[in-house]
């Protein structure tokens, strides 16, 4: 593993049932920045993203093959404990799923289980989390109310919060403004740069333009294989794959 | 004929039912109501040894309350094991089938099988703890039913959120799923209770007496009970039934508080859920 990188996958395989959804992949994902994973619906991207975390455990269905190194440790290895490799590759989800819960506990919660912190300790890391994900400053004086009070796009930078409080070094977002106006999403995307200084973000997208716009590496996956990956700017201004090409001037997707 | 014709004729057909259930309800209600004139405070408040219902409307209370607090918990965990843990398999849709089964099995079948079980090879006798046990039973498919339903409907996105963190499936469930399940789940366990809270035949080998000197002292000793009373009094003593419309009225109202009560929770927590909107 080269210096710079804090992922490296080796020959990934993933099946869900009978169905290959990744082919034997190799990747490596660079330290403090953001690698964007895209390409056409059903490719495998949110597949490839949820090995990262072992997400895809948790579908009885699923099975995994191959290694992928996490700062030089195998994931996939026996008597990997799962708690706390999700502690350390946090993960934002498609649509904002805040817990039915108070904006602080939301983000207290994940301290809460891993026994980090109580009391002031824990109001701290509740400010430092909000504050990191933008939202400190919206949400400052109705820390009691309901999650589910706050606006879509504030739900998810709720979500990012939740997932930065238990001091993750990775976090993986899985097509996080799908669900949201362009507003909203220009705020997320001005945060996923900030949170590169500090974080790995590995982001699923399928939006083109917000790959161009947010991250330094792009991966191109299509039908569970890598097409092509690179740095985002070759890659969009000078696609080596004719796949790629067709896909970033929209002829399919 | 008419569309307009057609629609008047299922309007009025629709209607009839309607009409004949609400002509019912009225008329329950006439008849509990002329019970209203035997009840007073002092009825209420006083002894069975003089003539007062105080030991049967406690009795009753004491019956579902220890029966809910077994059943309640034995539910929701049977619930949980059902909907998050159980295998899709054979045995899984034998078991939901016999609980269906469980809440068709007619009381007094099920009091004949609480006293067999309970009363006698239990050593539990005539007792409180014979009718918990047994009443347990009729509220049981209740809980794991509505648990159950209460668990199903809470989106998959929080039990993800949570795993995701890199919480246990365990915590997971009980930290999340179950506090936004809360509420479906204390409303089945009020529903077993108006369930079973006039039942009379669970509890008519296993638990009642004709009469107790005050209230029992431990969960061995028989009570009184408001339904077996009314049986008692008009079978038993050959009571004319106005004598007892009292008595009926007093555990009419109980069985309506209780349903009431689950009706208002139910709303309320609705508008404090907005993921089922």
């Amino acid at each position: 593993m080269s210096y710079g990188d804090k992922v490296e996958i080796r020959n990934l395989n993933i099946w869900f049932g009978d169905k290959h959804v990744i082919n034997g992949l190799d990747l490596k994902i660079k330290a403090n920045s953001v690698t964007a994973i895209m390409g056409p619906s059903g490719c495998g991207k949110s597949t490839l993203l949820r090995a990262l975390n072992r997400m895809n455990d948790v579908i009885k269905s699923s099975r995994t093959t191959g290694d992928v190194f996490i700062g030089g440790k195998n994931i996939y290895e026996n008597g990997t404990n799962v708690y706390d490799l999700r502690r350390q590759v946090g993960m934002v989800f498609q649509k904002p799923n805040p817990l039915p819960k108070s904006i602080y506990e939301n983000i207290a919660f994940g301290p809460k289980i891993h026994k980090i912190a109580k009391g002031k300790a824990l109001d701290k890391i509740v400010e430092k989390s909000l504050r990191a994900a933008a939202l400190w400053d919206e949400v400052n004086d109705r820390l009691g109310d309901s999650a589910f009070d706050l606006s879509g796009g504030q739900q998810q930078r709720l979500c990012i919060a939740r997932a930065l409080a238990v001091d993750p070094e990775i976090i993986l977002m899985d097509e996080p403004c799908s669900a949201l106006d362009p507003a909203a999403t220009a705020k997320i995307e001005q945060l996923i740069r900030i949170l590169s200084t500090d974080y790995t973000v590995v982001i699923v997208t399928h939006n083109m333009q917000q790959a161009s716009r947010v991250s330094d590496h792009t991966v191109f996956l299509y039908l569970g294989d890598i097409i092509e990956q690179g740095d985002t700017k070759s890659i969009f201004e000078n696609p080596k794959h004719e796949l790629t090409e067709q896909y970033i001037t929209g002829e399919f997707g | 004929m008419g569309s307009q014709t057609k629609e008047r004729i299922f309007f009025f057909a629709l209607g009839v039912p309607v009409v004949i259930c609400l002509l019912a309800f009225f008329w329950i209600a006439a008849t509990l109501f002329t019970g209203v004139g035997t009840l007073n405070m002092e009825f209420l408040t006083t002894s069975a040894l003089q003539g007062g219902a105080f030991e049967m409307i406690v009795g009753t209370i004491y019956l579902f309350l220890g029966a809910a607090a077994i059943a309640g918990p034995i539910g929701v965990f049977a619930a949980i094991y059902l909907v998050e843990y159980a295998p899709h398999g054979k045995i899984t849709r034998i078991i939901d089938q016999a609980i269906n089964n469980l809440a068709g099995v007619p009381s007094i079948i099920i009091g004949l099988f609480g006293y067999t079980l309970f009363s006698r090879q239990l050593g539990f006798g005539i007792s409180l703890m014979a009718g918990w046990l047994t009443l347990a039973l009729m509220i049981l498919p209740i809980v794991i039913r509505g648990s159950e339903e209460a668990i199903r409907i809470v989106p998959q996105s929080f039990k993800q959120a949570a795993l995701a963190l890199g919480a246990t499936k365990w915590k997971s469930i009980s930290l999340t799923t179950l506090i936004a399940a809360a509420p479906g789940i204390v409303t089945s366990v009020i529903l077993g209770i108006a369930r079973v809270a006039g039942e009379t035949a669970a509890i008519l080998f296993t638990s009642c007496v004709i009469i107790t000197r005050g209230l029992p002292s431990s969960p061995l000793e028989p009570v009184m009970a408001l339904s077996f009373n009314m049986y008692v009094q008009i079978v038993a003593r050959g009571a004319p039934p106005e004598s007892v419309f009292g008595m009926a009225l007093i555990l009419f109202f109980i069985v309506v508080i209780f349903s009431l009560v689950a009706i208002i929770l139910r709303v309320y927590y609705r508008k404090k859920q907005p993921w089922l909107h």
